[in-house]
């Protein structure tokens, strides 16, 4: 098909602008476009109607920029492919005409007509589609965006190194921020760890610098102890319910202790626990807050095997990751030649076990006591394993290392090296196949190695080989944190992985649905502490440039009480979705005390919920009222456009 | 039944030049290029992987070791530097330790200072044995070694030196054979074994396999050592005394034969592609000119070296015979012998040239077993 040349108009009585776009021959193969403009400048709404082989383009826009500066056309139509793609283009363009950006429909003829039917049902499905739009932009009003003053102040939930860096990115902007942590201490999972992959920095040092600079910047208020009990407002004006209380009995009481057992002062780094910025509590206090972001650091938890997983809880020989990460503090402390001695056994032959609660596949593995299964690559643990075998190689080069792995993922800067080093350090690998996980079983056949794996390892042709072992390691993979109590005060969304949900995962990915809270590191995935820096700075960006401004801007599309029909039934406030965005309050009208709807337009999603129940049609979506959906029903069984 | 992982054996293998095969990933690479492999005999990933995690028993069944000739393409192409060529290598030096029930081979292997001492022991008392028994009559007008070693009694010792030497071969061959045939062994029939041995003497004389590697110059230089050296082994061996005829004998006394003499050009064929074959290798291990030659175990080096030495030491006899300088002649002829025959009863059963027999026994083996498993599938 070929470019349209000349576009001719013809002028109706009405000032909507029609404009359909070939886009490349996307939606012109198939519905032939010029008929679709004839037709519709049959209706009398339609002022003009052109095409364009690409209306995003720059001389698409062009038509519609200058039909509305000559006076043509006060309302638009687009005729092209999803509103998702190009929806905020041609608003920005209508702007830039002088016109109001709502007064403005969308026909969507690609994804809706030329990808899925073809030939004159094509084409006479593009004209009803686009006749409802016209007969919908007819009615519409002029919108104003509903402007929501911010306050200029964050909080952050939880206090490790996700939340510590999103709070000191906030903070010096300029902005304050309340930093909420659940336990006494500071430092969240990564105070848990020793050494950093793929680069092995110091863990304690990074968390002691970040919570060093916390502490000491004046625009960040730490509250620990404390959780979020109580939850509503917007974006902008966040409410929130804070309660500090002290410990219970037994609650973080190892923790505490060995605290108290290294004799730290508050600020100092407690190794494997974390930083104490404050004292503990001494009663229950409560506190509300105001805030106009939130940036959610709730974090990750290792997985904890089950009983009998790998042999883990049966033989004293199986330990986590994390588990060893201590012990080998402790070894390290006290080192004697070149054997790895752990709690006064030597450690010849050291195994470690990847993908331990991490890749379960449904009909494969079970899900035993757990009632979930974890089925994604907890992404960190290949180049934990890696990290930790070089380091013991190089440490004790008498201990040998023997990895079981179902693939080996050493992706990203420096981990691949990592991978290249354990080979060259005789670091023995195998492979396993996910359901053939290897078997631990106790033995009394060798005089020290007290445990034999069996695997069946594919690098050997799937031939059975036998490995006999001190000391298991199982790579245990990354959980969500649970925050129950969060999501379902926030109305947060939560994957399937039971990992917080972002908008979309690469062109929103640290914003989820509610607007105004953000997320940052592990709550939302399985992150290095790298990645989740990164994902940190990157919520607090964004929270950032909404606090800064003062104002947010939302979509005018939120429901309006006709005060003239209205009869106070409240049967709109039962059905509302979104709490407290419809809410019963007493007013005058003509004079008269009464009960009526009452909408806060921050709140109301739009949904147009209430606009169904309401017996007095006095509630209605602006831009979507029932008058337009009536006219865009009229508009699609219309008998005189079925050519 | 299920292999037990020897990380003890892997610390050993190192002094059999087992380097960088730890680098391996398993990704294969090496084996999708080598011209040689096959989907029954895949390597060299399978043997790679046999060594890094020392299963002994594994390897020693493996015929794969001797299918390589090492033209190095794997090594080339190996994406981790793993060198799966040189690791190949390793694996047919500790094969040859493995089939060795002496204990001899692996010592040669393991320490260098063992394998000179060996040698030089060796080459001390043939120097010995030839001063304390000779005619004690040299000829001091011609040279003629004859005089000094008559012929017929240094075939004698040369028969007692081959049959040790057979011995030991045919023992660690016998062993080999075991090994690799397995539990088959007993099943394929005698007939089959006689049908296929001409595939032993064409795979030895032509080493045709090797042909198959991209680089051909290797089978060349290869193929100019293995006749060079058979038919000097042939003449100065199996002909020292002409089985009792006289124009076959071969030439030690005085004079000379006619130069045009077969037995004269056969010395001199030999000589020459000895001499070649050997000074390509030398240079090529000196220069490191291809990955074959990146690394030299100090058997490799001995080997050549001693073939060189031997094949020098002759040909200088050979002057000093048509000069007919007699002393010059019979203090070679002690020489050569001195290093002749640690060259034959140590390198052949224990070391580098084992691979002479292994060699065309393991391709004639897999041939064996392919006709009698293509002919049991059959019925």
């Amino acid at each position: 098909m070929s470019t349209p040349e000349s576009p001719k108009e013809t002028t109706g009585t009405g000032k909507v602008g029609v404009y359909v776009c070939y886009c490349g021959g996307n939606i012109s193969d198939q519905v032939e476009v010029e008929k679709v403009c004839e037709s519709l400048r049959q209706l009398p709404e339609v002022g003009v109607a052109r095409s364009n082989m690409f209306m995003c383009s720059d001389p698409g826009q062009e038509l519609i920029i200058e039909d509305i500066k000559s006076g043509k056309v006060d309302r638009v139509v687009i005729a092209s492919c999803s509103p998702r793609l190009h929806e905020t283009t041609f608003r920005s363009a209508i702007s830039r005409a002088g016109g109001n950006p709502y007064l403005y429909e969308h026909a969507n003829v690609r994804e809706q007509v030329s990808w899925v039917h073809h030939g004159s049902e094509a084409t006479a499905k593009a004209n009803r589609l686009v006749a409802a739009a016209v007969a919908k932009a007819a009615l519409s009003e002029p919108l104003q965006p509903i402007r929501v003053d911010v306050q200029q102040r964050a909080a952050v939930l939880g206090g490790g190194v996700a939340g510590m860096k999103a709070a000191l990115e906030l903070a010096d902007r300029g902005l304050e921020v309340i930093l909420i942590e659940r336990s006494p201490f500071l430092g969240g999972q990564v105070a848990r760890l020793r050494h950093l992959a793929p680069f092995g920095e110091d863990a304690a040092a990074v968390i002691a610098e970040l919570a060093g600079r916390v502490q000491e910047h004046p625009a960040i208020t730490v509250q620990t102890c404390a959780q979020v009990e109580g939850f509503d407002g917007y974006i902008g004006q966040f409410r929130l319910q804070v309660r500090r209380r002290p410990p219970e009995a037994e609650e973080y009481a190892d923790q505490l202790a060995a605290g108290s057992a290294a004799g730290a002062q508050l600020g100092d780094v407690v190794p494997f626990v974390g930083i104490m910025p404050q004292r503990l509590p001494e009663n229950l206090e409560e506190q509300e807050i105001t805030v106009g972001a939130i940036i959610l650091a709730t974090g990750m938890r290792p997985y904890q095997p089950l009983r009998g997983e790998y042999g883990y809880g049966d033989l004293p020989q199986v330990l986590t990751l994390p588990e060893f990460t201590r012990l080998w503090h402790a070894a390290r402390s006290q080192r004697q030649g070149d054997l790895l001695v752990v709690q006064g056994r030597r450690i010849r032959h050291l195994a470690i076990i990847h993908c331990v609660g991490s890749r379960h596949i449904p009909g494969v593995h079970d899900e035993g006591g757990r009632g979930y299964l974890n089925e994604y690559c907890s992404r960190t643990c290949c180049t934990a394993s890696l990290y930790t075998a070089n380091l013991i190689r190089q440490t004790y080069p008498n201990t040998r290392v023997y990895e079981f792995y179902r693939d080996m993922r050493a992706f990203g800067r420096g981990q691949e090296e990592l991978y290249a080093q354990a080979s060259d350090s005789q670091v023995m690998f195998f492979r396993f196949r996910a359901g053939e996980e290897p078997q631990i079983s106790p033995t009394s056949e060798h005089p020290t190695a007290p445990v034999l794996i069996r695997v069946k390892d594919v690098l050997t042709f799937n031939e059975e080989l036998e490995v006999m072992a001190d000391l298991v390691v199982l790579a245990v993979g990354q959980e969500a944190n649970p925050v129950p109590g969060l999501v379902e005060l926030m109305k947060l969304p939560v994957g399937a992985d039971r990992f917080l949900l972002e908008v979309h995962p690469k062109l929103r990915p640290v914003e989820v649905a509610v607007a105004g809270i953000y997320l940052a590191g592990t709550c939302q995935a399985p992150f290095d502490v790298g990645e989740t820096c990164s994902a940190a700075a990157a919520a607090a960006v964004k929270a950032a440039a909404v606090l800064t401004r003062g104002y947010v801007e939302l979509d005018p599309f939120v429901a309006e009480v006709d005060l003239s029909r209205c009869q106070g039934t409240g049967a709109c406030v039962e059905a509302c979705l979104a709490d407290g965005a419809l809410t019963m309050v007493d007013m005058t009208v003509d004079g008269q005390n009464v009960r009526r709807a009452q909408v806060n337009p921050a709140l109301c999603l739009g949904c147009g919920a209430c606009v169904a129940v309401c017996p007095h049609n006095a509630i209605n979506v602006k831009g979507w009222t029932l008058k337009q959906y009536e006219a865009m029903v009229d508009a699609i069984v219309a008998e005189d456009l079925a050519a | 039944m299920s292999s037990r992982v020897n990380p003890q054996i892997r610390d050993e293998l190192t002094a059999f030049g087992f380097k960088d095969g730890d680098k391996c990933y398993s990704c294969s690479t090496c084996t999708v290029t080598c011209p040689l492999a096959t989907p029954e005999n895949p390597f060299p990933r399978k043997i790679v992987r046999y060594l890094q995690l020392g299963l002994q028993d594994k390897l020693r069944q493996s015929p794969e070791p001797w299918l390589c000739y090492y033209c190095g393409d794997c090594s080339t192409q190996c994406p981790r530097g793993a060198d799966p060529g040189e690791t190949m290598m390793a694996a047919r030096r500790y094969l040859t330790a493995l089939y060795d029930w002496t204990g001899f081979a692996k010592k040669f292997y393991m320490s260098e200072k063992f394998e000179l001492m060996a040698v030089g022991y060796v080459a001390l008392l043939v120097g010995l044995i030839m001063l304390m028994f000779n005619t004690g009559q040299p000829d001091w007008q011609h040279a003629d070694v004859n005089s000094l070693w008559p012929a017929r009694y240094v075939e004698l010792a040369d028969l007692a030196m081959a049959a040790v030497l057979s011995f030991l071969l045919l023992s660690n061959v016998w062993r080999a054979y075991r090994a690799v045939l397995g539990e088959l062994r007993g099943k394929i029939p005698m007939r089959l074994y006689l049908g296929q041995l001409k595939e032993l003497l064409v795979n030895f004389l032509t080493q045709k396999k090797f042909a198959g590697c991209s680089d051909r110059m290797p089978w060349i230089i290869h193929l100019l050592i293995m006749t060079g050296y058979t038919t000097v082994f042939i003449l100065v061996v199996v002909l020292l005394n002409g089985l009792t005829f006289d124009n076959l004998r071969f030439q030690r006394g005085w004079p000379e034969y006619p130069l045009l003499h077969p037995i004269r050009l056969l010395g001199y064929y030999a000589t020459v592609a000895i001499l070649l074959g050997t000074s390509y290798a030398l240079w090529g291990r000196w220069k490191r000119t291809k990955p074959a030659y990146q690394h030299s175990h100090p058997t490799d080096w001995m080997f050549l070296i001693l073939l060189q030495l031997t094949t020098l030491t002759g040909i200088f006899i050979h002057f000093g015979r048509l000069l007919d300088w007699p002393l010059f002649t019979y203090a070679l002829y002690v020489i050569h012998m001195m290093v002749a025959v640690p060259m034959l009863l140590l390198e052949v059963p224990f070391a580098k040239w084992a691979h002479l027999a292994y060699r065309p026994l393991i391709l004639y083996l897999l041939k064996v077993k392919e006709v009698y498993q293509a002919q049991n599938t059959a019925s």
